[in-house]
């Protein structure tokens, strides 16, 4: 159903913005990250080549390297049981409704909280939630548990859990509307065969209604795990990996190399290193998930 | 169906809709609440709102004893109601004049960004998409993976060496070194799905306006811009909920502060002395999300669909 030209010349042209732009602003950069983690440089000085001694330190000699590789692990596994969990079960509710207007209407209430900037959210959550007079805290006075009072997000004890925390009771509307689609594509007849059947309740969630949307779970997984690997502004926002290095992640580490310490190179290495988890999970999810092509509901 | 049981998912909804509602519902209540109300009583009504109401109500009901009130500078004055009321007023909004005062400049910054990106983005990605979809060339299929290929790159990945770039470029501290990145990052994600839009159109339209001689300009101004109104608005969505929502980006390369967008701007008044005081901090965050609800009430159908059209992102 297309045309072919034997003179490309007019689509060359047409195409040629979308082109320097990408090679600029993506390829060079990407290409930067690998040749100058090889390099030790600060802006405005000397650079020298290292090889890969940047990498060797990295994972030999940095003290933060495995601690905040850890965090990182228990921030995003938490997020994922919490992304696919929750919104799940608020989809199949709705989902379950009998009049279209009323799923509508709770679609919407759920996307609504996209519309705050989420730095906003962030802060929201530290100034109001977690600081000394906020609404944890208060809940505790009120209930006559104020010795459980402190600091969330400053106590070593609970910084960590506090961030993971943030945004319960998790039903993010993008996720409500991913699971929603999922359940609104199981075709009529395989509901109406499993109620022959005798399979109702959470014994049709289970072996029906989780099957049919599992490319949506994994797609959900899939994006979790990798805004987890690379995601570090909440931190920088909440905490800036304190207390101590309590919520440190790789990212916020490669942050502060770059912009706090202007080693350059070093936070190139491990802005490498994130990529190459990525990477590797991309490939998986490729090899062994399905592709999102397949997901048809999600339109 | 039993009604009972549809009452039941109701409830459930309901409770967990206000959990989630819950935090913005106490932001919107501090807009108008002094600190010292939040340090004494979380879940108290603003009292600028209740002087106001009492005030207001003593005024139906024809009392006109004057009333002792504090004024801007602290003194003591007695007031009529007329005057009283405009003060308690003045009292109450006080959080967001302040506030607006602060992140208007943000809020202009934001709008000649988030405009220039999705213009840029929408006029490229339709446009490649266009020669791509319609068109079999040599060189088309590399075309294609070159630029679907940069979606395995995370930002991770390339945030550093793209501080040095737009240094080196000399473009920090400008519009430039938001939009251009932008464009080039966000372009990829309005190909994808223009293409496959592109893609289902019948080719008798092409085909026709070829042999009446026009150009592939005039193919793309009268045909495809027109007939990809429908997707056109799910990607320019889905690119201002972007641009909206980086931080990072204009909080590295406003090294200045001049250029800062509403995301970073928030980030920067909430390190300021202006955070001391609640009441501006919180008219802030809810001021700042007005355009995308304006957006969203505006656009609601567009908006569901751009964001679960982000799904074709991974």
């Amino acid at each position: 159903m297309s045309v072919r030209l034997q003179s490309p010349l007019s689509c060359y042209a047409i195409v040629l913005p979308s082109l320097v732009l990408l090679t600029t602003f993506v390829y060079l950069p990407v290409v930067w990250a690998f040749a100058s983690s090889l390099y030790e440089f600060e802006i405005g000085a000397d650079s020298h080549f290292v090889g890969l001694a940047h990498y060797g330190e990295y994972l030999g000699q940095d003290p933060t390297a495995f601690p905040s590789l850890a965090n990182m692990l228990v921030l995003t596994l938490i997020a994922a049981i919490m992304r696919m969990s929750f919104p799940l079960i608020i989809a199949r509710l709705i989902y379950a409704l009998p009049t279209e207007r009323w799923r509508y209407i709770y679609r919407i209430v759920f996307l609504v909280p996209i519309v705050v900037p989420g730095v906003a959210v962030q802060l929201i959550w530290a100034d109001m939630i977690y600081s000394d007079f906020g609404l944890l805290n208060e809940l505790l006075r009120g209930v006559g548990l104020s010795h459980w009072t402190r600091g969330w997000l400053a106590d070593p004890q609970t910084a960590l859990a506090s961030i993971a925390l943030i945004g319960f009771p998790f039903v993010g509307g993008f996720e409500v509307l991913i699971y929603y689609a999922g359940f609104s594509s199981i075709p009529e007849s395989v509901n109406e065969a499993s109620a022959l059947d005798g399979c109702t309740g959470l014994q049709k969630f289970f072996r029906i209604d989780i099957p049919m949307v599992l490319s949506q779970l994994k797609l959900i997984l899939i994006l979790t795990l990798i805004g987890g690997i690379q995601g570090f502004e909440n931190i920088f926002i909440l905490t800036r990996g304190g207390p101590g290095f309590e919520t440190t992640v790789p990212g916020l580490w490669m942050y502060f190399n770059a912009f706090s310490f202007q080693r350059m190179g070093y936070a190139c290495a491990i802005g490498v290193l994130l990529f190459a988890i990525i990477f590797g999970l991309t490939l998986l999810n490729m090899k062994y998930f399905k592709s999102s092509e397949d997901l048809q509901g999600v339109r | 169906m039993g009604g009972k049981k549809t009452w039941l998912i109701h409830a459930v909804l309901v409770f967990f809709s206000l959990l989630t509602l819950l935090p913005f519902v106490f932001t919107v209540n501090n807009v108008f609440r002094t600190n010292a109300e939040f340090y004494h009583a979380f879940f108290s009504v603003p009292n600028a709102f209740k002087q106001t109401l009492s005030i207001a109500g003593g005024a139906l009901t024809g009392d006109d004893t004057p009333i002792e009130m504090a004024d801007e500078e602290g003194l003591i004055r007695s007031l009529d109601k007329k005057q009283a009321l405009r003060l308690s007023l003045t009292n109450a909004t006080r959080g967001p004049r302040l506030a607006w005062k602060v992140i208007r400049p943000y809020m202009l910054n934001t709008l000649v960004v988030v405009s220039l990106t999705v213009i840029g983005v929408i006029l490229l990605g339709s446009a490649t998409a266009y020669i791509l979809a319609r068109y079999r060339f040599a060189g088309h299929r590399a075309l294609f993976l070159f630029i679907i290929s940069t979606m395995m790159f995370p930002g991770v990945l390339t945030l550093v060496p793209s501080f040095l770039l737009v240094k080196s470029l000399g473009l920090l501290n400008t519009y430039w070194a938001m939009v251009l990145p932008y464009i080039a990052a966000g372009q990829v994600f309005a190909i994808f799905v223009f293409k496959s839009y592109f893609d289902g159109l019948p080719e008798d339209l092409f085909e026709s306006a070829r042999i009446d001689g026009a150009g592939h300009l005039d193919i793309y101004w009268q045909i495809v811009l027109p007939l990809s109104k429908p997707i056109l608005s799910v990607v320019a969505i889905m690119n201002i909920l972007g641009t909206w929502n980086n931080f990072l980006w204009p909080f590295i390369t406003n090294t200045e502060g001049k250029h800062h967008v509403v995301s970073s701007g928030l980030f920067v008044l909430s390190t300021t002395a202006h955070a001391s005081n609640f009441s501006t901090l919180y008219a802030a965050y809810a001021i700042s999300s007005i355009p995308l609800l304006v957006l969203f009430i505006y656009a609601t159908k567009p908006f569901i669909r751009g964001v679960t059209s982000g799904a074709f992102k991974a």
